[in-house]
């Protein structure tokens, strides 16, 4: 019954949740402070001026991408690629001095194996080193870029052959890029015995929205892809255009397995 | 002289004895909804390691909104879940309020959470503020459930349009009613997108899992007590119109028949939603006061004829069957705390008043009642009440217009003086809002707290 004020009600709560907001995203530090305390012990272990090597492999080679600019200084990756798979991933540059020497002790490594594991750029980013590992995904493709130039995917997977050991019959085949209206789309598949044992996408749609759906729609595609063994898979919904670019580069890489 | 006071003594004893005043949940219930909020918070918190830049903060300040707004959303609906703890004890018309604040606060946020969300994804994707509509048909069209999302939150503006107080004034009840209604159809629709694209219950599932768990709730709370109770109850009660009895010019008394009435748990001051199944009237519920104690047989309510609804209550063939929900409102013996009463009520405002002044326990010359009309003729139902003064010993008042049409003085000074104790009684009140409000005030400077004054208002 006491006399309301809906205008004092109202000023009273806008400038609340505007300050409120304010204050729990200015207490947000630029980057992950358990991260950084935590690189304290790590070993050095940068792999920045180490001589290429590598020429003494059979059919492995080593591509150094372009130095990608980040806020905190240059990221250049080195890949050494062997039967068109990369076996190692270093970082002749990286930021350093102050915290970025920590950081990049940290990322680094992490960036390394991950570059290993995926085989493309679509890698994760370490968290707290948001910007190291966005320049190093940016060197890292254009790595891959590269290598593909270098050697065309056709050669790639007879590069592939000589180099095999273990399965007689596995190689991997990278389908063409096909452009969409967000960004190229590139599948790389694994063939062994005329059945897809692996899909994967060397490049997807990067980039505000584009990260999201890439995220969600990506690991449906390849799963999709192994299942049907063929190119005629579903669109995830919400990602068409990434789909419909999956599903050409697929068919790219299925015509040269094939052929 | 000593056996009369030792009597009254005893009676008072008798009285207090029955006086249990029961606190209102208000308190508690809002320090629950502020620790939610908070936990809302926290899970933000945690999922946020970091932010690097100014788009990385807009975008923080929409997954923040964006909680808050799913949060709250739960609550509003919640809040018209006629819940009893909450109809009976906090108070309807306190509940209704809340509704209201909270429901604009709410649309708020999701609006700031719509525009910030997608200036953040702009900006990522190296675009600027200006092309933030494509952005928004980009998102609508590429991530999951963001239609449904889109749509619903369409309905949330329309909503929110229909309640701004000149725009709902304009609008006929109904028409208010039943687009509010799509309150239901909007937070399911936006629901889905909060658990496919929201970050924080990607992450965690925890999180997804409360999320799922406050949203059941809460719709099994509404079913519960906004669809299955009222059918259980009229399938129990099977009420009709007994008969309509003009009291004065333009206030009407309905009795209202059916089984075992008094089962209901209706005590007096509740109220219950009526809807008469007479044509042209079953497709709206109002709520009108019961104007006297139930009784096995017979409920009664009494209505002034203001709205186009109250009007046509007097053609009421008696036989019509009646759709009840409740009862409902806070208004009750309940709050009571101390020996003394006062009832203050204005115009129709007597209606529950009239329930009170009956059924409250009290000995001679605890309970009072002072009401307030226009001219004498409009004092409906004064020859009950003065039969129920009569018998109870228990002091009736009036207040009237002078023939002039000059207004009656209810100041301070005149409430001491014809009540030289008014600081020790609790004080019920039922009335316009204008009424209401300088009577408060009235009351207040006679020295009563504003904690024993109980009033119920449906003004927003």
């Amino acid at each position: 019954m006491r006399k309301s004020h809906p205008v004092r009600r109202v000023v009273l709560a806008t400038a609340a949740t505007v300050s409120g907001v304010v204050l729990l995203l200015s207490l947000k530090p630029a980057s992950d402070p358990a991260a950084a305390s935590a690189a304290g012990a790590v070993p050095q272990q940068t792999a920045a001026g180490q001589a290429p090597q590598g020429a003494a492999q059979a059919g492995s080679a080593t591509v150094t991408g372009d130095a990608a600019q980040t806020q905190y200084g240059a990221v250049q990756v080195r890949l050494t690629v062997s039967g068109g798979k990369i076996t190692k991933a270093e970082a002749v540059q990286a930021p350093k001095g102050g915290l970025s020497d920590q950081k990049t002790q940290l990322a680094v490594p992490k960036l390394n194996q991950e570059a290993v594991t995926a085989g493309s750029a679509d890698i994760d980013a370490v968290s707290g080193a948001t910007y190291t590992s966005e320049g190093y995904r940016k060197s890292l493709q254009s790595a891959l870029d590269k290598m593909k130039t270098a050697a065309p995917p056709a050669s790639g997977s007879s590069s592939s052959g000589s180099s095999s050991s273990g399965s007689a019959q596995a190689r991997t085949v990278t389908g063409k890029a096909v452009q969409t209206q967000y960004g190229p789309v590139q599948v790389r598949i694994t063939v062994s015995g005329r059945k897809i044992t692996e899909a994967e996408a060397v490049q997807a749609p990067k980039g505000g929205l584009s990260d999201q759906k890439t995220r969600l729609a990506v690991p449906k595609l390849n799963q999709e892809a192994v299942t049907a063994g063929s190119a005629d898979i579903d669109a995830v919904s919400g990602a068409t255009y990434t789909s419909t670019g999956y599903r050409q580069s697929l068919q790219s890489a299925l015509d040269q397995a094939g052929g | 002289m000593t056996t009369t006071l030792a009597g009254g003594r005893a009676a008072r004893r008798q009285t207090m004895r029955r006086i249990r005043p029961r606190r209102s949940p208000a308190v508690p219930l809002l320090l629950a909804v502020w620790a939610g909020a908070a936990a809302v918070l926290w899970l933000w918190w945690q999922n946020t390691p970091s932010i690097a830049d100014d788009t990385g903060r807009i975008l923080g300040a929409g997954r923040i909104t964006g909680l808050l707004a799913g949060y709250l959303m739960a609550l509003v609906v919640l809040q018209m879940a006629r819940v009893p703890a909450l109809e009976r004890r906090v108070g309807s018309d306190r509940v209704a309020r809340w509704h209201a604040m909270s429901g604009r606060y709410t649309l708020c946020l999701v609006l700031a959470h719509v525009f910030l969300t997608m200036w953040g994804y702009a900006r990522q994707a190296g675009k600027s503020l200006g092309d933030i509509v494509q952005q928004t048909v980009d998102s609508i069209n590429q991530l999951p459930d963001m239609g449904k999302a889109a749509l619903g939150t369409g309905l949330f503006v329309v909503i929110g349009l229909t309640s701004i107080g000149p725009v709902r004034r304009r609008l006929p009840y109904d028409a208010w009613y039943h687009v509010h209604l799509l309150t239901y159809a909007a937070v399911f629709l936006t629901f889905w997108h909060q658990i496919t694209t929201g970050n924080d219950f990607a992450v965690e599932p925890t999180a997804k899992t409360f999320w799922y768990a406050l949203y059941g709730a809460v719709t099994a709370l509404v079913v519960w007590y906004r669809i299955l109770t009222p059918i259980r109850l009229n399938l129990r009660h099977r009420m009709y119109v007994e008969a309509v009895i003009e009291e004065t010019p333009g206030i009407v008394s309905v009795l209202i028949g059916g089984r075992r009435l008094h089962r209901m748990g209706a005590e007096a001051g509740q109220f219950f939603r009526w809807r008469f199944l007479a044509p042209g009237m079953r497709f709206s519920s109002h709520p009108y006061s019961l104007s006297a104690a139930p009784r096995p047989g017979m409920l009664r309510i009494t209505v002034k004829a203001i709205g186009d609804h109250s009007a046509r209550l007097r053609e009421l063939e008696p036989g019509t069957k009646v759709w009840a929900e409740g009862p409902y409102g806070a208004l009750t013996a309940q709050r009571r705390s101390r020996g003394k009463v006062l009832l203050v009520a204005g115009g129709v405002g007597i209606t529950p008043m009239r329930a009170l002044f009956e059924t409250l326990p009290g000995g001679a010359g605890d309970i009072t009642l002072l009401y307030r009309a226009n001219t004498t003729q409009d004092l409906a139902l004064w020859d009950e009440l003065a039969a129920i003064a009569e018998e109870r010993g228990a002091r009736l008042m009036y207040a009237v217009n002078s023939p002039e049409g000059e207004r009656p003085d209810i100041s301070a000074e005149n409430l001491r003086l014809k009540i030289p104790d008014i600081e020790t009684h609790d004080v019920f009140m039922c009335g316009p809002p204008g009424f209401a409000q300088s009577v408060f005030e009235a009351l207040r400077e006679a020295g009563v707290p504003a904690r024993r004054i109980h009033h119920e208002s449906f003004e927003m």
